[in-house]
């Protein structure tokens, strides 16, 4: 009912389309939004849900439902590999992401708000690591980090790797984010005395901050799971979860990995529900 | 209306306010240039000059002078593979920015402090490791697998249905994949969006459609100019789903130039078909923006 | 705004306190425990480390585990997914690795092109294990820097539940019925392989003009084929998404061993055997100890706790020995010795491949 009423509102005069719109429009609109919202979350969270069940499943070749066990999650505990390959890719991926949002942020508002020479193909440079198919990015870094820099494959050069691929995600983020900056804000700043490093780090960087956030957000998501890239420029050490993982599917991708994830999830999740427990006790 | 003139009026005046930068600025924008540079324009060199080599034996380049890969490249072969995998990422592309853009619009509006909880939510999902999600996604899709089971079980299909290894698969494996790059950036540009300008429109008379389309899209058209790009740009080269969830059918320019480096034994010819890749991306990327100064 | 980047460091912190739990892999290093047998004698000067260079999930962990117990060399692994990708990393200069694992065919030009140390028969007295059919091979006559690790064959697994029609050879695989029915390896030189010896042509003679002959039949097989996979094809036979593949005999092995309905064939016109090895690169800097992680593998037990982990075709004859019936049993495990002399390796074709991979993804791409 309410749909079809939605549906005729453009076609109805002027007046009742105010009432329809002052009363009820916004909140129609949210909760239909959230309607929407909600079939994309399940979209997303279905083959999770899966994996979480299949973590419990007493079947090595995760086909069909055999049985509740727990005993992926005991011999997760042991498999000290796979739990250092897991260790490596959280610290590369938090050091990346770092390194990935500076780097992201500062680009975009130095290409926003200063003229310097060669500053149109810089912009147009920044998207190399998003096209270059990861291949050919993985070899010739590590081409040049054997060949030219001489640094030795490990920590370092992977850091360097993600973060270089990681970084036009953010900054093409938040230069969206610059379209609709008030060009006064900084202006006002300034002329109240701050340093434009000031103006910057307390007017423009909460204004940005969203877009850092989300920034930061997929820089992380990429890190964690970047295969070919880590293939070329890793060192024995530095060894990450996809490298242990992706030859897995020869003899079936153990459901250790399942409980793995499993454990990941619900943790984060409950970190996220945690922070915003301690944000609704600290405002009331 | 009122928003196209709003954002007009911020770009004219941002774009004559770029001022040079000063001794502090330039300290700042060194180490970027710096890293661009070493880590970025340096490589991709490497990568041309080795387009221009000829790969002798097991792995070993001699650098000559040869166009003989990048004559190569331009055959009905080649092309269709990156016409094909073009295509894919255009229909991914349209598919997210459809179905995320409402996410966007209700993660933006919602109370402040949901916000960046809903964020964290939409990307917590691909914190998993790739290779188990895209596995649970065939143990749903496969003709075994739980849609199937499902449909057959209450009667709806006789038989089961071919879900998996299909384009539909590839696809919805890659819309799966890229959705959050869409979420994310049109978020920020709607988290912006003034309540006050959007109920001035519906004031004036505007309707819904209206209201959208002369006041909310022109505002969030940077959010979701940067979702499109964060979508289509790396889909392009992306294969790993079209090999798990596609069969491997039909062949896509980075599974191609991956195999260059592998059992097809002609890695300047990889680079090659990556640096017309490059290419491609640059002069369209450059002609856009021409356009959008003009 | 500002109590929520509080709260993201919060977050990020608690990530790092998780993470930090735990040691990471300090495989015991052990004191020498005392009263051990001494088959592993580890070398004199060299720095108690090994570095191993091999196909992931294809060693596994606690046999590594064992060997540092035993002999107190600390053991770093790097995995790869393809001998190509182990290529393109170790002619790059980029890793000192003591230890890789090529297939035949790498070997053969890894050879020609000095990349390998010899290996000192001597300190690997265990080769001795090794069934006679798998020493001196043609792509390392008198295993002068290989030993093999296990080897493997390509055949044909049939769903029986699915497909009433008895299969026996490629051409009964690629009948127009089972269109879209198929699954088979993502490996170019693989497919046409398996189209010249339905033509009885010589598996190693990749010429242009063969290519040409056997262009047609690719043409009429490429077509019918649903999924191209070489990590995982069981997953589609396993989930009913197709009903017959042609695919490693390790695959098939599990496959067999997870559900009866499936059924292994090798194909009537031939197929070809596939020997991965262990080898020391010429940049090794520990090859004393990688000589005695090489004697170790081939210990009957050692050996035989990879073919508890991987059903391959294990070329040890003492390991064999420890294995159970059902194990030796398996067909696609271990064929007959008739069917294994039948069969041919792989030889390096050099510039062809590049010719190969051209005509596959162009009928794909069709």
């Amino acid at each position: 009912m309410t749909a079809i009423a939605l549906a005729l509102l453009p076609f109805l005069p002027v007046p009742v389309r105010s009432f329809f719109r002052k009363v009820q429009g916004p909140r129609i609109q949210q909760w239909l939004l959230g309607g929407w919202a909600l079939l994309v979350f399940a979209f997303l969270y279905i083959p999770i849900l899966l994996l979480i069940i299949f973590s419990f499943n007493d079947s090595r070749l995760n086909i069909r439902w055999e049985g509740f066990t727990l005993k992926w999650y005991a011999a997760l505990l042991e498999n000290v590999t796979l739990l250092h390959a897991f260790k490596n890719s959280l610290i590369v991926a938090s050091i990346t992401t770092v390194l990935a949002t500076v780097l992201g942020t500062v680009g975009a508002w130095m290409l926003y708000r200063y003229r310097f020479p060669f500053q149109r193909a810089i912009g147009l440079l920044i998207f190399i690591p998003m096209v270059i198919p990861e291949v050919l990015m993985g070899v010739s870094l590590l081409a040049e980090f054997v060949h030219l820099l001489k640094i030795p494959l490990g920590y370092t050069t992977l850091i360097i790797a993600h973060t270089t691929f990681c970084f036009p995600f953010v900054l093409v983020g938040i230069q969206a984010r610059l379209h609709g900056l008030d060009p006064f804000l900084e202006e006002a700043a300034l002329d109240l005395g701050a340093t434009p490093v000031q103006a910057f780090w307390l007017v423009i960087v909460p204004y940005l901050m969203p877009a850092i956030i989300a920034g930061a957000l997929m820089s992380f998501t990429l890190s964690l799971d970047e295969y070919i890239v880590s293939v070329f420029t890793t060192g024995a050490q530095s060894q990450t979860l996809p490298l242990k993982v992706y030859g897995m599917a020869k003899v079936g991708l153990n459901p250790q990995l399942n409980a793995l994830s499993t454990i990941f999830i619900i943790g984060t999740v409950f970190l996220v529900l945690f922070s915003e427990f301690l944000t609704r006790r600290k405002n009331s | 209306m009122a928003g196209m003139a709003v954002s007009a009026a911020a770009t004219t005046a941002a774009a004559t306010y770029r001022r040079r930068p000063g001794l502090m600025a330039w300290l700042v924008l060194f180490p970027l240039i710096a890293w661009l540079v070493i880590f970025v324009i340096v490589p991709t060199i490497m990568l041309v000059v080795l387009s221009f080599g000829q790969q002798t034996g097991m792995g070993s380049i001699t650098f000559t002078f040869t166009l003989e890969h990048y004559a190569r490249a331009f055959s009905w072969t080649w092309l269709n593979v990156l016409w094909t995998s073009v295509k894919y990422a255009l229909i991914t592309t349209v598919i997210c920015l459809v179905v995320g853009y409402p996410v966007a619009f209700f993660i933006g509006r919602a109370p402040a402090s949901m916000r960046n909880i809903l964020l964290t939510l939409v990307m917590i999902p691909f914190w998993t490791s790739f290779l188990i999600r895209t596995y649970s996604w065939i143990t749903i899709l496969s003709k075994e697998g739980l849609i199937n089971g499902f449909l057959v079980s209450a009667q709806i299909i006789p038989e089961p249905i071919t879900l998996l290894y299909t384009p539909f698969a590839s696809v919805l494996g890659l819309v799966y994949n890229y959705l959050p790059f869409m979420i994310l950036p049109i978020y920020t540009s709607v988290e912006r969006l003034d309540n006050a300008m959007i109920e001035a429109a519906y004031d004036l008379g505007a309707g819904p459609v209206r209201a959208f389309s002369q006041v909310i899209l022109p505002l969030t058209a940077p959010g979701l100019t940067a979702g499109a790009l964060l979508v289509f740009v790396p889909s392009i080269a992306m294969f790993a789903i079209t090999n798990l969830m596609g069969g491997g059918i039909p062949p896509t320019i980075g599974d191609v130039i991956y195999k260059q480096f592998t059992s097809g034994r002609a890695q300047p010819f990889g680079a090659a078909l990556g640096t017309l890749l490059l290419l491609i991306f640059v002069v369209c990327l450059w002609v856009t923006r021409r356009q959008r100064e003009d | 705004m500002k109590t929520n980047v509080r709260h993201l460091m919060m977050a990020s912190l608690a990530i790092f306190a998780i993470a930090g739990c735990g040691k990471p892999p300090q495989p015991n290093v052990a004191k020498e425990t005392a009263g051990q047998p001494t088959t592993s004698a580890p070398a004199s000067d060299e720095e108690k480390k090994l570095n191993v260079f091999c196909w992931s999930e294809y060693i596994p962990q606690d046999v590594l585990d064992q060997f540092t117990k035993e002999t107190g060399i600390k053991v770093s692994v790097e995995n790869y997914a393809s001998n190509e990708e182990m290529l393109a990393k170790l002619l790059a200069g980029g890793g000192t690795y003591d230890v890789i694992q090529p297939s035949e065919y790498v070997i053969e030009g890894l050879i020609k092109e000095n990349l390998l140390i010899p290996i000192d028969q001597a300190a690997i007295p265990n080769l001795k294990n090794i069934a006679p059919e798998f020493l001196n091979m043609s792509f390392d006559p008198g295993n002068k820097y290989t030993v093999p690790y296990m080897a493997g064959t390509v055949g044909i697994v049939v769903n029986t539940d699915l497909v009433k029609d008895d299969i026996k050879s490629f051409n009964d695989v690629f009948q127009d019925k089972y269109k879209k029915n198929i699954v088979v390896l993502d490996d170019a030189r693989e497919i046409v392989t398996w189209a010249l010896l339905t033509q009885k042509l010589p598996i190693n003679d990749i010429t242009d003009e063969n290519l040409e002959k056997v262009k047609p039949i690719l043409s009429q097989w490429i077509p019918l084929i649903k999924v191209f996979d070489s990590d995982s094809p069981k997953t589609a036979l396993l989930n009913g998404d197709v009903a017959i593949g042609v695919v490693w005999g390790g695959e098939g092995a599990l496959l067999l061993n997870a559900d009866k309905k499936f059924k292994w064939v090798i194909p009537a016109e031939g197929t070809h055997l596939f020997v991965d090895s262990l080898a020391i690169p010429k940049t090794a800097k520990h090859p004393k100890n990688a000589e005695a992680f090489m004697n170790f593998i081939l210990r009957p037990e050692i050996s035989q706790k990879i073919s508890d982990a991987f059903p391959y075709l294990n070329p040890n004859i003492a390991a064999r020995e420890l294995l159970t019936a059902e194990q030796r049993a398996n067909p696609a495990s271990f064929p007959s010795p008739d069917e294994v002399a039948k069969m041919q390796t792989f030889k390096d074709i050099g510039g062809q491949a590049t010719k190969v991979d051209e005509l596959v993804t162009s009928l794909k791409a069709q």
